[in-house]
């Protein structure tokens, strides 16, 4: 009896998270889903149309495939940033005068509005009156401008730029609290027996910094599956796709093409994507990842 | 028990009938604009009027900005809560009208002759889909081209450009350093006068199937490509979306500019070397305009179609469409527009100059198909016709890619 009370306590408890999370998450997505094996349009009824929309993407659309690849390449924006952050972690770490203050500059590029981040590097790349374009011609490191957004060798590269400056920050406080969470006294042990700063940082910290790299690491990914503002803002996709990404590729298809049903189909498959990479972060980290220990 | 139960009903008929009819259930409409904020006191005006005709109707207004409008719009049908009268820009009408999502307005034009006879037909036809006017003119414009004076001395060209090869000629010569000699919008087949001039039609007559594969066609794209990779033109033409355009040529480095009339307000307001002396407009050559009006329509989910077209009659009568008129120096497609040009030419004789195009030549509309799937086929056009003016594929096979494109999406 008693247990019982206690089982319906903790559903209790549950219920409005559960509801909420029932209501915004899982039934979109199972709404989603039967979508992408209809054609519907917000004028007509839907009719079920099999896997029409999936022979339509896997073997005819080749912007599909293109904003896979560019998704992919947009991804490896996270490993960059983590190489920096680790970088900059590393040196706010250390005892110099003022680190409180280098730490809150380079924290402040996160807070920030995506929208407003887009914005401001437009501005710095603009071909005419960017800053950028004026430093590089100052320097006389170019003879002519460069269309940063507007070419297809370097539209990609800015933008993975603009997402590396707005994330480097955040993910700097995760590696510094991860570095500030190794004993001292192995490094001071290490030390002692004559190991050198390199492999101090190859043997100790790095081993002992994988938890916050690894979530770093899920983060970025999630980031750049998602990150539709900022390539929204700064070129909406272009040039001729050179910086559409899925999620921005669902959104044009939807709401510029009215083809909602396809955006669906989409949709699924991203989400089957998002699905095999978190299996494989799982499995990278041993299988436990987000596993919360249960308390006595 | 029974006779309790007959007194009752007899007592309630009679409340009724002494309590007079059920109030009537209050009428709403709500309008949806484009991207007008800073018209709100006049959009009061016509609300307000409306109401002293209609005083137990109450209209509310929404307004979003264009990137918002579509998905806003959507979703509102979506939920069942499509507002009852919609400003659309462009063709995006057409993706409702083909769909069934909005009320064919033919029975109210042909029910009203003079309300027709008062709107542009030239106009009025662009917003025709199988034989059906969906939408009626709220504000109309044209695509055109103006010119620096400046940039065309400098490079001894007497007159704007008549032909294709002349466009191109003058280009060149005006390109130097910083400066390029053309540049178009692009969005909304606004670029289409370039292909139409030399003689390429998009699809078949019955709009079944492509037709723009031609050597001319690949020509064109051609001379286009080259002229983009030597920097004749601007190669924001093709990649800019409607700021970025208007700034090039804002700046003063660009000799001739294909772009709507709307543009010129914002040019004018970016670019300081602009005045009578130094900017012209024209005609494209060959006359050739792609139409980018806005139009007012009726959501097919309305519940009061009738009073919808009744508030669209009003928001588009002689007073309100001369307010919008004189309020943005825009033309509205209806008859006031004579009006508007005489008084526009005495206030604001360069703004006139480019307006001027706007009611000329309206035989020579071009890029207006009337086609459903109008949103997919421009996509799937611009995105092989970007690629080949950008230099990342020859026109002929771009436009071979995007002859099977057209064709895969008209035969579905």
């Amino acid at each position: 009896m008693r247990r019982a009370r206690g089982t319906l306590l903790i559903w209790a408890f549950l219920a409005p998270s559960l509801t909420i999370f029932l209501l915004y998450r899982i039934l979109p997505l199972l709404w989603n889903a039967a979508l992408s094996v209809q054609t519907w349009s917000p004028f007509r009824p839907s009719k079920f149309a099999g896997l029409i929309h999936y022979e339509e993407l896997l073997f005819h659309d080749e912007v599909f495939w293109t904003s896979l690849w560019n998704t992919v390449v947009f991804m490896s924006s996270s490993p960059i940033a983590i190489a920096l952050a680790l970088g900059l972690a590393l040196l706010v770490d250390t005892r110099i005068r003022g680190r409180g203050v280098y730490r809150a500059i380079i924290f402040l590029s996160y807070p920030l509005m995506t929208v407003a981040v887009g914005i401001i590097w437009r501005w710095l790349y603009d071909e005419k009156v960017g800053l950028l374009n004026y430093v590089l011609l100052s320097l006389h490191l170019t003879q002519r401008r460069i269309a940063f957004l507007d070419s297809y060798e370097w539209a990609m590269p800015s933008v993975v730029v603009a997402a590396v400056w707005q994330i480097v920050g955040f993910f700097m406080v995760i590696l510094l609290a991860g570095l500030q969470n190794i004993p001292p006294n192995l490094q001071e042990a290490a030390a002692l027996d004559g190991a050198s700063g390199v492999q101090r940082f190859r043997h100790i910290t790095l081993p002992l910094l994988r938890p916050a790299i690894f979530l770093c690491l899920m983060i970025g990914i999630i980031n750049s599956f998602t990150s539709f503002d900022l390539i929204y803002v700064m070129t909406g996709g272009g040039p001729n796709y050179a910086t559409e990404v899925l999620i921005t590729y669902i959104y044009r298809v939807a709401f510029v093409l009215s083809k909602f049903d396809y955006a669906a189909a989409l949709t699924v498959v991203l989400f089957l994507f998002l699905l095999v990479l978190t299996w494989l972060a799982n499995r990278v980290a041993g299988g436990e990842a987000g596993a919360v220990d249960a308390a006595e | 028990m029974r006779r309790t139960l007959t007194r009752i009903v007899i007592g309630l008929l009679a409340l009724g009938l002494l309590t007079g009819p059920v109030a009537a259930q209050p009428k709403t409409l709500s309008l949806l604009t484009w991207n007008i904020p800073i018209y709100k006191e006049k959009i009061e005006g016509w609300i307000a009027d409306f109401k002293k005709i209609h005083p137990d109707v109450t209209v509310e207004w929404f307004d979003k900005k264009g990137p918002e409008w579509g998905p806003f719009y959507q979703t509102q049908v979506v939920a069942g809560t499509a507002p009852d009268i919609i400003d659309t820009q462009g063709a995006i009408w057409l993706d409702y009208a083909s769909n069934g999502g909005l009320v064919d307005l033919t029975p109210h034009l042909q029910r009203d002759a003079a309300v027709k006879d008062y709107y542009n037909p030239k106009f009025l036809q662009t917003w025709v889909y199988e034989g059906k006017n969906y939408m009626v003119p709220f504000y109309v414009s044209k695509t055109l081209l103006f010119y620096n004076k400046g940039m065309l001395k400098e490079a001894g060209i007497a007159r704007p450009p008549q032909t294709f090869d002349e466009l191109l000629d003058a280009a060149r010569k005006m390109t130097k350093g910083e400066k390029s000699g053309f540049m178009t919008l692009n969005f909304d087949w606004l670029y289409w006068p370039l292909l139409a001039m030399n003689g390429v039609e998009l699809l078949t007559p019955d709009l079944k199937k492509a037709a723009f594969n031609t050597p001319a066609a690949v020509k064109t794209v051609d001379a286009l490509a080259k002229a983009t990779a030597d920097g004749t033109i601007n190669k924001v033409a093709w990649t800019g979306r409607w700021v970025e355009p208007n700034n090039a040529f804002a700046s003063g480095t660009v000799g001739l500019y294909q772009a709507h009339a709307p543009a010129f307000f914002y040019v004018r307001g970016g670019g300081p070397w602009i005045n009578g002396d130094t900017l012209g407009a024209t005609q494209m050559p060959g006359g050739f305009a792609t139409p980018n009006s806005h139009g007012l329509g009726i959501s097919k989910s309305s519940k009061h179609p009738e009073l919808a077209w009744e508030f669209i009659k009003l928001a588009t009568n002689e007073k309100w469409a001369y307010t919008f008129g004189k309020n943005f120096k825009l033309f509205t497609g209806t008859r006031v527009d004579g009006r508007l040009m005489d008084e526009l030419q005495k206030e604001d004789p360069l703004a006139a100059s480019v307006m001027k195009t706007q009611l000329e030549q309206v035989d020579k509309l071009v890029a207006t198909w009337p086609l459903g799937k109008d949103a997919q086929v421009k996509e799937a056009f611009y995105s092989e016709f970007q690629a080949a003016v950008l230099g990342r594929k020859p026109a002929a096979a771009a436009l071979a890619e995007a002859e099977r494109k057209v064709n895969r999406l008209l035969a579905r």
